[in-house]
């Protein structure tokens, strides 16, 4: 590939995919303004090191992995919440998930069929953000990937640098907490009426 | 006549299966059926369908012109 060819096809990589990088990047640092620096400069680093690109067809894998690398180590500090402190990784937490998906997601599929689904219908946005973005950074980053991005388990391994079977257990524990999350925030519930005054 | 894999097996394949992870047709067929043939599990993959959607539009952003702007200048000088 010649230089010009290098900076049309990278152009080209980065038109498709940065609105994917701004939606995970915004909710990965939680404000538009860093978001909108995280981005930029994930394109700078990734232009630096374009000779790292060794399959094409790897193109948004490898600029996310830069992008995640380059929020690791400028902006997670800053967006780190004090409750994240409270949850661990997902690691030897199975029995806990089973727990968690035998139990607490039937109460939640109980709420999904009965006509307060409505609800579920018409707030849902607003507090699906916050429980969202309440989520911790380990459980967010693979549900934004997986299901916001449509990225695969192995994608997402190498974006984030971890197993394949990490990214499986933390989609279901992603999953689990934001359902837990949302159902504390239903109507009725102490949480959601808190919410409603 | 297929064999049905129970609810506890379709439990641990759920989310491999809404994340299009279960490559294995028969896998994916033996899933299928048993959700046709299993009220709970079908609501419960209808709910997690649901709420995947409504998470993906949710959280789905088109970037700023501002940003794009920035981006576009920056690549100029490469």
């Amino acid at each position: 590939m010649t230089d010009h060819e290098t900076k049309a096809f990278f152009a080209g990589g980065v038109e498709r995919h940065i609105d994917s990088m701004y939606s995970v990047a915004l909710r990965l640092t939680r404000t538009s303004t860093d978001a909108e620096d995280l981005v930029a400069e994930s394109v700078a680093k990734a232009w630096a090191s374009v000779d790292t690109l060794n399959d094409q067809a790897r193109f948004r894998p490898w600029i996310f992995r830069i992008m995640h690398n380059t929020f690791i180590s400028d902006y997670r500090k800053k967006s780190i919440r004090p409750i994240e402190a409270s949850f661990n990784d997902g690691k030897n937490d199975d029995d806990d998930l089973a727990t968690l998906l035998n139990e607490q997601s039937d109460d939640f599929l109980i709420w999904w069929s009965n006509p307060e689904r409505e609800f579920f219908n018409n707030l849902l946005g607003e507090q699906l953000l916050e429980a969202l973005d309440d989520l911790p950074e380990a459980f967010r980053a693979v549900i934004l990937l997986v299901n916001v991005e449509g990225f695969t388990y192995d994608e997402t391994a190498e974006v984030l640098g971890i197993a394949p079977g990490t990214v499986r257990s933390r989609m279901k524990r992603g999953r689990t907490l934001l359902q837990k999350a949302l159902w504390e925030q239903r109507p009725g519930s102490h949480e959601g009426m808190n919410h409603e005054t | 006549m297929k064999h049905d894999i129970g609810c506890l097996h379709a439990i641990e394949a759920f989310y491999a299966y809404l994340d299009g992870e279960i490559d294995d047709p028969d896998a994916i067929a033996e899933f299928e059926h048993h959700l046709d043939h299993c009220r709970s599990c079908f609501s419960r993959i209808e709910m997690e369908r649901a709420l995947r959607q409504r998470i993906q539009k949710t959280a789905k952003n088109d970037s700023p012109e501002v940003l794009r702007d920035r981006v576009a200048k920056l690549m100029k000088k490469f």
